[in-house]
């Protein structure tokens, strides 16, 4: 039985010389955490950067640029170990000892495991791999008290009006460091595609993706949406042509927003729902000059990857916490009527900036729309952040105020570390 | 050296006696013959027990099909021997340390298949199970193992009735080592007669020692009244509808705060087969006690394919019906009584006098009862009828007590024991008596509980629970008022009679019966669930044994009684009331994060 030391940081302690990055989260969440890791590791005294994420996306991990290796977490494993566990604890346990066997490539644990989730599962998982935790969790795996970015991402989630600090830059502040001050990105390998799709974003024309699903159903675009979307785009760029994004779920979707449309549209579409893997994906994304989609994994794939994204945010769904990272990015806000700012749910939305976007996605022009207001991303030192197309006034608190109230900054000096 | 020899050889260096037992038996229990494949087949009174054409093939179809069901650690009785192609495959099929025991009612069958066959290879890596099934049982039960009872039907069959005492035999073996405390949430009606059975059955689970949630929909009865009010048909029964479905919801939401192993129905619980299908899909075993009319309360149409468990208190075709609409699991479960609520009773003067008679009848006005209960107005003895919807009745108008009201259960238990003869008449819609006499009421149950003689019109299940010397049955209407006269001449007739019935009941009719029976045998259909619960494989004492080679562990499950019934979720809240400047162990951490885990699924709503 090994014991656990307690929770505290020794001042003047060197950093270690690999760090662990634990991101369980899903595909938006990994892509938002690009900046943190590449921050992480520009720090000169971190030599290498590992992250541990959930197994389906191990391989995306280990394209971002600063990711040494990128360690598998199988949720499905730890599920059925759950379920079995009170028959036979005694094979669970030996079973989880060679799991974790194989996934941590090191004998020992690592020094720090900097933690950018908030559930449970990830700080038990961050405390299980590592002495010591930074983020949620530092303070013991049953600590209720959340480090003051944590503390924050909390306060936002319950209160959103004024918050104004990107996600991905929150994680930078997790981890006790600034935001890079650039746009990482992934280096996707050369992989070969199907073969019939291996002539999408080659030839004359523009290529858009389309991220026809969601995560969450509330953040779904209507089919409908799509599918006057793509009529209009194609209607307005006669070369242009558009590849349907999504998983083995989002078929059905593809199915429908392909069903309305004529078929001198349809063959200059292509659906690649549910048939490419992720790399895949990515591949097929930085071969397009747009991604458009809600707040979901592939939209932040493709801004990962270098494409251009325009986003459609409703619901819970904010530019200013998860708009598409980067710079020159595009995002339509849904706008409440009330007084106070409220989530636009789906239902409530009566006209869609198709016009709009497709104009500005084709001809580069932006003009309003009623219930939407646009966004252009922006990055300086303090990472992300979003530009009102209409020059109108943003009532949001300043990003610089909160970092300097909220930030525990991590000052390194040359050779000596300390903490500020 | 031939075929029956080498069998014989492998067979002897293990079981020595088996080896003498199969030569000193006669054979012939099969004709052997060759199939299409070349492999040896058979056939006993016409009838193939392997395939004629390729047996091995279809051997494997059945052993691969029971192989994917199975469980580690699990022990598999295997019914049916024929020429055991199914058992060699299976033995391939499963892990060698799971344990393989064949069931062999008649030796001559297995000397029929050492002939026929080459089974030295395995014949020594199974458990052969001979001699009495007493003893089959007892052995089998002891393995404190979970059970996995596998029929090979076609050689099954040749030995159904020995097959079938078998199964008894070792579900009073399990339920009487069955220790373990399972958490049953039990679903009752709105209303109805299965009300008061559902609150039997809560009673009896915990009298076993299981912990009961009992979701009770009856308190929305007054609700559903008024909906009943609504004249419009189409909207009473669209509110009437809605009002279930809500109820249903709430179902979920009470499972889902306190995850149940077993969820059991009683009949007439708003369940609907969408609800259930979600419930199957979070993994959550659902039983269904039905104790009503099949022909009469025909909605288990809908949802037969929704539960896992059907009991049922009629026989065929009912379990046909249920079977061919869907239903998987199928046992007959008949009524039962509550010893503390059915009991003997002495009245006052003043009880006997307002509640006594020489004959009387309880129940509601059907048809049948309208019918032949006139018979019994008469100057010979007092009649007494009690119970509701009597109006239009005329010729009962003046034996009807309190102008027709409804009588709680305690005042009719106090009928029971004031009357002399009580008349048990099983409802029907039709005159006389009904066509279709199966199942046994549980008025039948009550009475006999109260020590209250009783007549009952003949039912076709009566046998299996009262013998004639518990039990007074007539078969037509018109034997009705010569049995009545004559039993009310037969005091002692009528006492020795009640009391053995009584001793009947109390020994194998009541509700801690029927729900230890019920538990059984979902427990012996999901051993590896259910079955390893009430088996004590959940208990604190047998999990440290099961620990023995991670040490680890043992600290884990000192704080908890070695009879008490330890979850994940337990040890788990163990480690994190330890507080949050607690020092955690790897182990520690490691059952955090199994629970996390375990918790992330019940995200039931």
């Amino acid at each position: 039985m090994t014991a656990r030391r307690a929770w505290y940081r020794m001042p003047h302690e060197e950093l270690p010389p690999r760090a662990l990055v634990v991101q369980l989260a899903r595909l938006g969440d990994l892509m938002q955490s690009l900046p943190a890791i590449a921050a992480l590791q520009a720090q000169p005294q971190i030599a290498a950067v590992d992250v541990l994420c959930a197994a389906p996306l191990a391989s995306l991990a280990s394209c971002m640029r600063g990711v040494d290796r990128a360690l598998s977490w199988d949720v499905l494993r730890w599920h059925a170990w759950a379920e079995r566990w009170v028959r036979d604890p005694q094979t669970v346990a030996v079973e989880i000892e060679a799991y974790l066997k194989t996934v941590m490539p090191m004998p020992k644990p690592y020094e720090i495991a900097y933690n950018l989730n908030q559930h449970r599962r990830a700080i038990v998982a961050a405390t299980l791999v590592s002495e010591r935790v930074v983020g949620p969790g530092e303070r013991g795996p049953l600590s209720m008290e959340l480090p003051p970015w944590a503390d924050y991402l909390r306060h936002v989630a319950r209160d959103r009006g004024a918050n104004r600090v990107h996600l991905a830059d929150v994680f930078c502040g997790l981890c006790g460091i600034m935001p890079p001050g650039s746009v990482p990105r992934l280096r996707i390998p050369t992989i070969d595609l199907p073969a019939d799709l291996s002539s999408i974003g080659k030839g004359r024309g523009l290529w858009v993706a389309i991220a026809v699903g969601a995560g969450e159903g509330e953040r779904c675009v209507p089919p409908v949406v799509w599918r006057d979307w793509i009529r209009a785009f194609l209607d307005a760029n006669g070369e242009g042509h558009v590849i349907l994004i999504g998983s083995h779920t989002d078929r059905e979707r593809a199915g429908a927003i392909q069903d309305g449309l004529s078929s001198l549209c349809l063959g200059r579409i292509w659906d690649c729902t549910g048939r490419t893997t992720l790399m895949e994906t990515a591949a097929l994304l930085a071969r397009c000059g747009w991604v458009v989609g809600s707040d979901t994994g592939p939209l932040h794939l493709g801004a990962a990857v270098g494409t251009r994204a325009m986003g459609f945010y409703f619901a819970r769904a904010r530019v200013h916490e998860t708009g598409p990272y980067g710079q020159g990015h595009w995002t339509w806000q849904a706008q409440s009527q009330e007084e106070r700012p409220t989530a636009v749910d789906v239902a409530k939305i009566e006209r869609w900036p198709i016009v709009e976007s497709v104009r500005l996605l084709v001809e580069g022009n932006a003009t309003a729309c009623d219930g939407w207001r646009l966004w252009q991303s922006a990055l300086d030192r303090f990472g992300v952040y979003q530009v009102a197309e209409d020059a109108g006034s943003d009532s949001g608190e300043p990003r610089e105020d909160v970092w300097r109230r909220v930030h525990r900054p991590l000052q390194l000096k040359a050779r000596t570390h300390e903490y500020v | 050296m031939n075929t029956f020899e080498a069998n014989m050889m492998g067979l002897a260096a293990k079981a020595p006696t088996l080896a003498h037992a199969i030569r000193e038996a006669q054979g012939g229990a099969l004709a052997v013959i060759s199939a299409r494949s070349g492999r040896p087949t058979a056939t006993a009174g016409g009838r193939s027990i392997h395939s004629a054409y390729d047996p091995w093939r279809e051997a494997e179809a059945w052993a691969k099909a029971q192989a994917e069901a199975c469980h580690a650690g699990e022990v598999l009785i295997v019914l049916g021997v024929g020429l055991l192609y199914h058992v060699e495959t299976l033995r391939t099929l499963v892990p060698r340390e799971t344990t393989i025991g064949v069931v062999v009612p008649d030796m001559s069958e297995l000397h029929d298949a050492c002939r026929a066959r080459a089974l030295d290879g395995w014949i020594g890596d199974v458990e052969w199970l001979w001699g009495s099934m007493e003893r089959i049982a007892e052995s089998v039960g002891k393995t404190g193992r979970p059970l996995r009872i596998l029929t090979y039907a076609p050689a099954a069959a040749l030995h159904t009735a020995i097959h079938a005492d078998l199964d008894r035999l070792i579900r009073r073996q399990i339920a009487a080592h069955a220790g373990g405390q399972l958490h049953v949430a039990v679903v009752g009606p709105i209303y109805g007669g299965s009300l008061p059975i559902a609150h039997y059955a809560v009673a009896a689970l915990e009298q076993l020692g299981h912990r009961v949630t009992w979701i009770d929909h009856s308190v929305h009865h007054t609700s559903y009244d008024v909906m009943t009010g609504l004249k419009e048909p189409r909207h009473r029964m669209t509110m009437q509808s809605r009002l279930a479905d809500l109820l249903g919801q709430l179902t979920i939401a009470r499972i889902a705060e306190d995850p149940p192993d077993v969820v059991l129905a009683l009949a007439q619980a708003p369940m609907t087969l969408p609800l259930l299908e979600h419930m199957r899909r979070k993994n959550f075993v659902t039983a269904m006690w039905f104790v009503e009319n099949y022909r009469h309360l025909t909605y288990w149409q809908q949802v037969a394919a929704g539960y896992d468990h059907w009991f049922v208190i009629q026989q065929q075709p009912c379990i046909d019906a249920l079977r061919y609409a869907g239903a998987k699991q199928v046992s007959y479960l008949p009524m039962a009584a509550e010893p503390s609520i059915h009991r003997p009773l002495h009245l006052t003067p003043e009880e006997q006098t307002m509640l006594g008679a020489d004959v009387a009848f309880v129940g509601a006005g059907y048809a049948n009862r309208r019918d032949l209960l006139p018979r019994l107005v008469t100057d010979e003895w007092g009649f007494k009828l009690w119970g509701n919807e009597w109006e239009g009745a005329a010729s009962l108008a003046g034996v009807l007590q309190r102008a027709g009201a409804r009588i709680d259960t305690e005042t009719c238990v106090k009928v029971f024991n004031g009357t002399k003869v009580n008349l048990n008449l099983h409802s029907w819609t039709g005159a006389g008596l009904d066509p279709d006499a199966d199942f046994v009421n549980p008025r039948t149950f009550e009475l006999a509980a109260c020590g209250a003689f009783q007549i009952v019109d003949n039912r076709a299940l009566m046998p299996d629970v009262f013998s004639n010397e518990q039990i007074v049955t007539f078969g037509r209407p018109e034997d009705l008022v010569p049995h009545v006269r004559a039993w009310l001449r037969d005091d002692s007739g009528r006492k020795e009679i009640a009391e053995a019935a009584r001793q009947r009941v109390l020994a194998e009719h009541t509700y801690v019966h029927r729900m230890r029976q019920l538990l059984v045998q979902i427990g012996l259909s999901r051993p590896d669930r259910v079955g390893t619960v009430l088996q004590g494989e959940r208990q604190a004492g047998a999990l440290r044994e099961k620990s023995a080679s991670v040490p680890e562990l043992i600290p884990m499950l000192a704080p908890f009684d070695g009879r008490e019934r330890v979850e994940l979720k337990d040890v788990a809240a163990r480690v994190r009331a330890r507080g949050t400047t607690a020092v955690l162990s790897r182990e520690d951490l490691l059952v955090l994060m199994l629970d996390e885990y375990r918790m992330e699924t019940r995200d039931l709503l």
